[in-house]
């Protein structure tokens, strides 16, 4: 193997898949980046076993051909190497190594075989759709918060990604839950997408993959079956393995007959929970709200801190109500809504509130009260 | 430096069962599994039972790379008749894997996202290999059944050894056997499945591995320490009862010598040779030689093994012994009564024992023991 890549080119593209990369690795080759050239590119593969990114950067190649080096090392120089360089890489096979020439530098790293490194096999992915890096972005934005941390309940640790129906309307749906709120968004059912699986995508994956639409942009090509999921972007490509389980039935969460209807103005409402909150004590963070006509006073209060109370004007018709939520629950659920105003829709101070966004009709969270 | 040997992970050894092409014995079971393997059914967990050393890991990882690389079996593979013509007919005939096959390069370098292998890790504190398999170690077997599998077929974990797991690491580990995810195979391998949780073996299928015989120790060697001679290979091969990990160790450890050693003071018993003795016990107390004090205690416990087995069935003989210690063994079993050397053995092992873990003096050890061996042989 022997090529040519400008530095910038080669920085970003090994940006992108190097975080893949666990740093600390008892297995040598699970440390390493694969590089392959072909005729017009190189391309990088970075995997920790449970997804693979593979990332193409043009480059002038003399000679294709592939191996593995060391991901951060790698990376570590090539970062130091001064701008607007050139940088020479030159495999030699016999005695494993790699030479990395630019300007006065010359770098000579210990590979290992192609043939060692992880095989991320998509198989047969029976679905492909087209999402915009926007649709994709609001997906995973106004959902990924809700992910469980929880290892015993596995199939909560991604997304929930399926195909459905909304009243007559066919839609591609992202869900996630922790047990304490829920998030559900939805879209128009894009064309392809039609009886697909219903699938659940790694937390991880969810974290790499937005780090790609923001890195690489543009378009995404989604292909999966009931075992992988690929996101294709135009020079970038995420594989990866799904939560081996099964989503649960969490429309029943999602209750339909709230009828205590409150609209508050959405930022205004953030940072007076926000404020309150300060005092309730770590752990819980425990706001209480008491609503009466077009009234809500938001309190708190800790036997070690003292007690806050905020009143703030709102829409509300319903009788007087009681309830506590957990505030990092409401301002995370806060930071996703677009609109002016959230309404908010609940029944007692011990069934599930639901709120949604005045911007965004396909956007619904669910949130568990808390006894304050 | 050549690339196979960059790709060794600190502390391991370069013939680590992942990357060893070659079973020596063990027919058997490797036929246990392919039928299992060929009926469809295949049970989720496999409890690979049989002493220390004799290559439970190595059919472990072979039937790993086997499953990884084969995925189900089809028709032909069950022996049905296939189309005439077409295909063989035959299924495969043994686990065996060439070692350029794509699925065996990346296990042995342990880059195959579907093998997960569970055993001890580096203390990264100390540099040094942990004395258990902890519970963190374990958990990551919920992790990896969790997900699909990357290469689409099957998902397969090794534990090895069970027995160093610790009493959480255990329970987790029970955890996963109680509710085996589909398409996952578990294969536990255990020098002593009598000492795990008694639930732990009742979920697993039970595979039995057998000691080697000593012609197959002896290739093992062979292979692995071609500098040996022949006669030493088969000394090996005796005094490692029927394990050639344990032969190797030996072969490392000058274990034959040490052995020679010991017997050239046991050849003196009944009467013995005062001088001699404490030379030899000053020689092992010594601080550097704690490993070679460590070695010549479990030379000695076998050694009266031997003698046990001897005064126990006079008639059957003991054996090719691994350096002439035949006549002395058939003197001693004849002396006095079986209870006599089951005793001392008993004590023997208890000293030793005792001289491990309360650190007791080890020229003092050696002098108890021999003077106990003495009176046993004196009776």
């Amino acid at each position: 193997m022997k090529l040519i890549i400008e530095r910038a080119v080669l920085l970003s593209s090994l940006g992108h898949v190097q975080s893949v990369v666990e740093r600390r690795n008892t297995i040598p080759i699970l440390s390493n980046v694969q590089l392959e050239a072909s005729s017009t590119a190189l391309s990088l593969t970075a995997t920790d076993l449970d997804l693979a990114i593979v990332e193409k950067a043009p480059a002038k190649v003399e000679q294709v051909g592939a191996t593995t080096v060391p991901a951060h090392t790698f990376h570590d120089i090539v970062r130091k190497l001064p701008e607007g360089a050139e940088v020479e890489l030159t495999y030699h096979g016999a005695e494993g190594r790699l030479t990395l020439r630019a300007g006065r530098s010359e770098f000579s790293l210990a590979c290992l075989p192609k043939e060692d490194f992880p095989v991320m096999a998509a198989g047969d992915l029976g679905f492909h759709f087209n999402l915009s890096a926007a649709e994709l972005r609001r997906l995973v934005d106004k959902t990924r918060f809700a992910i469980s941390m929880e290892e015993t309940r596995y199939y909560l640790n991604g997304i929930h990604l399926h195909a459905t129906k909304s009243g007559p309307q066919a839609v591609l749906r992202a869900v996630a839950t922790d047990g304490h709120r829920l998030a559900r968004v939805e879209m128009p059912l894009p064309a392809g997408a039609a009886g697909m699986p219903g699938v659940i995508v790694p937390r991880k994956t969810v974290n790499e993959l937005r780090k790609l639409i923001d890195g690489v942009g543009d378009g995404v090509k989604v292909s999966l079956s009931d075992t992988k999921i690929r996101f294709a972007f135009m020079d970038a490509i995420l594989t990866s393995k799904l939560i081996d389980g099964t989503f649960p039935d969490y429309e029943r969460v999602i209750p339909s007959g709230n009828d205590k209807m409150l609209e508050v103005g959405c930022k205004d409402f953030a940072a007076a929970v926000d404020r309150v909150a300060t005092i309730s004590t770590e752990k819980s963070r425990a706001v209480k709200f008491a609503l009466d006509k077009d009234r809500l006073t938001v309190s708190a209060s800790s036997p070690e801190n003292g007690s806050a109370l905020e009143e703030i004007p709102v829409a509300y018709a319903a009788q007087a109500l009681e309830i506590g939520f957990n505030s990092r629950y409401l301002l995370d659920i806060a930071e996703r809504i677009e609109g002016e105003t959230a309404s908010f829709a609940m029944n007692d101070a011990a069934s599930p509130t639901v709120v949604r966004d005045g911007a965004d009709e396909g956007a619904l969270y669910v949130l568990m009260p808390m006894r304050v | 430096m050549n690339a196979a040997a960059l790709s060794l992970s600190p502390g391991e050894a370069p013939d680590h069962p992942r990357r060893s092409a070659d079973l020596i014995g063990h027919r058997a079971a490797e036929a246990e599994l392919l039928a299992a393997w060929r009926s469809g059914r295949l049970s989720h967990a496999w409890l690979i039972g049989g002493p220390r050393g004799i290559g439970k890991a190595t059919l472990a990882f072979r039937f790993a790379r086997f499953l990884l690389a084969r995925g189900d079996a089809v028709s032909h593979d069950v022996g049905l008749p296939g189309l005439p013509g077409l295909d063989s007919g035959a299924g495969p005939e043994d686990l065996a894997l060439a070692p350029t096959h794509p699925v065996f390069l990346r296990v042995a370098s342990g880059g195959h996202a579907d093998l997960l292998t569970i055993e001890r890790q580096v203390n990264e504190k100390t540099g040094r290999l942990r004395s258990d398999i902890g519970v963190e170690e374990v958990r990551r077997l919920g992790d990896f059944f969790a997900k699909t599998a990357a290469e689409g077929g099957w998902r397969v974990a090794i534990v090895d050894a069970a027995d160093e797991m610790s009493r959480s690491a255990a329970n987790a580990l029970l955890k996963i056997l109680e509710e085996p995810p589909a398409r996952a195979v578990i294969l536990v391998v255990a020098h002593a499945p009598g000492g795990l949780l008694a639930t732990i073996r009742s979920r697993c299928r039970r595979l039995v591995c057998r000691p080697l015989a000593a012609e197959e120790v002896a290739t093992v060697l062979s292979r692995r320490a071609p500098a040996l001679t022949p006669p030493e290979r088969l000394a090996l091969s005796h005094l490692a009862d029927g394990s050639p990990g344990r032969a190797l160790a030996l072969a490392e450890q000058g274990g034959l010598a040490a052995y020679r050693d010991l017997l050239a003071l046991l050849e003196t018993l009944p009467d013995l040779d005062l001088a001699a003795l404490h030379a030899f016990a000053e020689r092992l107390a010594r601080a550097e030689n704690q490993a070679l004090f460590r070695l010549t205690g479990e030379l000695l416990s076998h050694w009266l093994v031997l003698v046990v087995r001897s005064a126990a069935a006079p008639g059957l003989g003991v054996g090719d012994g691994a350096a002439g210690e035949q006549p002395l063994i058939v003197r001693l079993g004849r002396r006095p009564s079986l209870d006599r050397w089951l005793d001392v053995w008993e004590k023997v092992n208890h000293i030793l024992e005792r001289a491990e873990s309360v650190n007791l003096d080890r020229k003092q050890v050696l002098l108890n023991i021999f003077f106990a061996l003495a009176r046993a042989a004196q009776a």
